[in-house]
């Protein structure tokens, strides 16, 4: 998912950039204090997942754990994310500094719009909340890919091809990560109910 | 927050008990490694150069696009594509050699990665000098087989040659030795790397905390 540094052009970069600083802002001020030790696990969780490698498909693939963040963070998940990579780029050369804003919309995009869009199924009882969380991983990576299929169109590669193998790619991805979502919703669910208020707000 | 620790529950949901196994279970059959980075590597052999991406740590770039570039005005030299094992040779171009450019080599794998590297001139020109000059010496040895002084041209000849030949021997022997130090070269995420991404991270997020707190205290 990490847009290495040197492919894309500037001017991708710069409109990346200011929709992630826009992003961020808005998660800012949606940030209570109290929710403030959530959104640093979620962070360093974020961090950490793209280390876990997955051996599949043509390129190893890693988690990503955006649609959990979403799920769990709303319009916050947009710092989270931000900080996460911004670590990832400085100590593990994923991406780079200059494709920040870009890997940041790409990844916390499909965070937010999961959360509004599953935020109604989540609140039900029972199966649809489960299905909810499993769809919320699932289809954040699938955006995420889909997004990083429109960030290489100005690179001159179609985006049909991309998108194709993207996709092809991310399957297994958004399988694992539907599960991991969906488990991780039910623990919280069980165990630590107030993880979850974001949804009710 | 509530006070609600889930260790002094009697029993735990089988649900998620399940779920957290399964989950483990994925993990399990997973390694910590580091995808996302291509790396790029190139030596000279002879008047070839031989260049291989992977994406660390291990896996190669496969059909990945090979671009050749001069380092200074970016100008393409060279284009190709990898093969299953992520390696690529061409001959060094003749303009590159000439004017002793130095070659940025690019691979540019799928999804938006890609890899560089820098090939300086000075450590692919010894075999690209080799190429170009081995056959001067070759024509006078032929055209003037003048018994002036035999002794003395057999002997540049010689000495050349056999230059020639360390060198390539040289290169074929060093190739497997630079391509294990650039493997050692490549920075891997480490441990104590990863725990200080997470200790920043903490901080961060305290950092924000401590000011929010102190807001809340003065309003």
């Amino acid at each position: 998912m990490h847009i290495s540094e040197g492919v894309l052009s500037p001017a991708v970069l710069g409109g990346g950039a200011g929709l992630a600083v826009m992003g961020t802002a808005i998660g800012l001020k949606k940030l209570d204090y109290e929710a403030i030790p959530r959104v640093a696990i979620l962070s360093a969780a974020f961090f950490v997942a793209s280390l876990i490698h997955v051996p599949v498909g043509p390129v190893g693939l890693h988690l990503v754990l955006n649609g959990l963040m979403g799920l769990l963070l709303g319009w916050v998940a947009v710092p989270a994310i931000l900080i996460a990579l911004f670590l990832q780029a400085l100590l593990f050369q994923f991406g780079g500094l200059t494709v920040l804003g870009v890997n940041t919309v790409v990844m916390a995009a499909p965070a937010v719009f999961c959360f509004y869009a599953y935020r109604g199924l989540l609140r039900r009882p029972g199966t649809a909340a489960a299905v909810g969380a499993f769809a919320c991983g699932a289809t954040a990576i699938l955006l995420s890919g889909l997004l990083v299929a429109v960030a290489l169109i100005t690179t001159g590669q179609s985006f049909l091809e991309v998108a194709e193998l993207v996709l092809l790619a991310h399957i297994p991805i958004m399988i694992i990560e539907g599960i991991i979502t969906l488990f991780i919703f039910l623990f919280f669910q069980k165990v630590r109910p107030e993880m979850l208020e974001g949804i009710y707000a | 927050m509530p006070k609600k620790c889930f260790f002094r529950r009697p029993k735990l949901p089988a649900l998620w008990t399940q779920g957290v196994f399964l989950i483990l279970g994925v993990l399990a059959l997973t390694t910590p490694a580091q995808a996302h980075r291509v790396l790029v590597f190139a030596y000279a052999e002879g008047d070839t150069i031989h260049t291989e991406g992977k994406f660390v740590p291990n896996n190669p770039v496969r059909q990945g696009q090979v671009q050749v570039l001069e380092q200074k005005t970016g100008k393409i030299l060279v284009t190709g594509k990898t093969d299953d094992q992520g390696k690529y040779a061409f001959k060094i171009p003749a303009a590159a050699a000439a004017q002793k450019m130095d070659l940025k080599i690019v691979i540019v794998a799928a999804m938006g990665h890609q890899g560089e590297w820098l090939l300086k001139a000075s450590s692919y020109l010894p075999g690209a000098k080799k190429a170009t000059v081995a056959p001067a010496p070759a024509a006078p040895q032929a055209a003037a087989p003048s018994p002036v002084a035999p002794g003395t041209k057999a002997a540049t000849v010689d000495s050349q040659m056999l230059e020639e030949a360390v060198n390539k021997a040289l290169a074929r022997q060093l190739g497997p030795i630079n391509e294990k130090l650039a493997e050692m070269a490549v920075h891997r995420a480490s441990l104590p790397d990863i725990l200080g991404g997470l200790g920043y991270i903490l901080g961060f997020f305290g950092f924000w905390a401590y000011f929010q707190s102190k807001r809340k205290k003065d309003s």
